[in-house]
């Protein structure tokens, strides 16, 4: 549900973006979802595709870079990727001790038409 | 329909004040805004002049909550303010342990901010405890955000050295998201639930403090295995604290009431 909250935000950010470069309109959002941020791809993708509606972005098209889950092991110190948050390190076993990717939740660029 | 929270009603959220009759609503509708310009060209025949352009951004899209936030966490630390955001599911017992604290904390200036998608009830029952108390309706909405924080906070003009407790919407999922300002994140967790929450649920066991394992009461009755449950949510935050408490008993109500007061002689 919080979806349609972010699609809110990712709006209101390309909006200003636009008017201060004087764009016309956006023909593509790019925007990067980690796999532990929370964000349901699909639900956000139909808030965004609802609320653009009467925006500069009601024709772009959305461009999701998934991105995986890492974690750091603290026992061989290596990355490594991760499926789910509980996932071990396929060396050693070992919990991560830090989570170093997953949560990214960013608007990456836009392609934008400008007169 | 209201972008700040998904709802139906174009209202979106709102404030209230309960035994007052002025709400405030405060979100603006950011209606699309048109804009036209004419070209002033020495001919006149139509073209197509248009385009492209990739304006590269790389901005956190929860980045205006965050600065929101951090300004909520700038005032509660100008104002010495000790301020916890309360989370869980729906019926964990959040409001009845907030009843049972105020008491316990009698004679320490106590705020409350309420967040429910409907109804003042809870504002209701904090105020009868004689705590001050606000309610944030949601709407349709499944969080609270920082700004719908920094707009009850505009409306409750709390003192110095006080305590305030913000009840989010019962929900697991969506209020891990939203950073509030907070000084800590209280999980509670009642022992009707299962012991595999931290691992369906990771984002909000990730992001909270002290976990209080409620209805402790329960605990022969059910089927609920602790220390399964504090393995899982040890897994995923190694740093988690918990306490065992029961509303009805008062078992943990002094544990609890020593985290604060450690909390509160802190800030």
């Amino acid at each position: 549900m919080h979806e349609f909250s972010l699609a809110g935000e990712v709006i209101r950010l390309a909006e200003t973006e636009a008017e201060k470069n004087s764009a016309r309109s956006v023909n593509e959002i790019t925007i990067e979802v980690g796999d532990f941020s929370g964000v349901q791809v699909e639900a956000f993708r139909s808030a965004l595709e609802i609320l653009s509606e009467k925006s500069r972005l009601s024709k772009a098209s959305l461009n999701i870079i998934r991105k995986k889950g890492k974690g750091i092991c603290p026992d061989c110190k290596q990355e490594f990727e991760m499926e789910e948050r509980i996932d071990t390190c396929p060396v050693c076993g070992a919990f991560p001790s830090e989570i170093s990717g997953g949560y990214e939740f960013r608007v990456v660029s836009l392609l934008v038409d400008k007169d | 329909m209201c972008e700040t929270c998904g709802c139906g009603n174009k209202d979106g959220y709102r404030i209230v004040d309960p035994g007052s009759e002025e709400f405030q609503h405060d979100h603006d509708h950011h209606g699309v805004h048109s804009h036209s310009h004419t070209h002033d060209t020495d001919h006149d025949h139509p073209h197509d002049h248009t385009h492209h352009e990739t304006i590269s951004l790389n901005i956190d899209i929860l980045s205006e909550n965050n600065l929101a936030a951090s300004l909520n966490r700038r005032f509660f630390e100008g104002r010495k303010v000790l301020c916890m955001n309360m989370v869980s599911s729906p019926g964990s017992g959040k409001t009845t342990i907030l009843e049972k604290t105020i008491s316990l904390l009698k004679g320490k200036k106590i705020y409350v901010i309420e967040g429910d998608q409907q109804t003042t009830l809870d504002a209701e029952r904090i105020k009868n405890t004689g705590a001050h108390a606000i309610q944030i309706n949601t709407g349709s909405g499944c969080h609270l955000d920082a700004k719908m924080v920094d707009a009850a906070l505009k409306k409750m003009d709390i003192e110095a050295d006080s305590i305030l407790f913000i009840e989010n919407v019962g929900n697991l999922v969506c209020p891990a998201m939203f950073d509030l300002g907070e000084n800590k994140r209280v999980l509670v967790m009642s022992v009707t639930e299962g012991e595999d929450k931290p691992l369906k649920y990771p984002n909000m066991f990730e992001t909270s403090h002290l976990c209080i394992i409620n209805k402790s009461d329960l605990l022969p009755y059910v089927d609920f295995r602790k220390e399964e449950f504090i393995k899982n949510a040890l897994q995923i935050n190694p740093h988690l604290e918990f306490i065992d408490l029961s509303s009805k008993t008062g078992e943990g109500m002094n544990k609890w009431h020593e985290w604060i007061s450690a909390l509160f002689k802190l800030i």
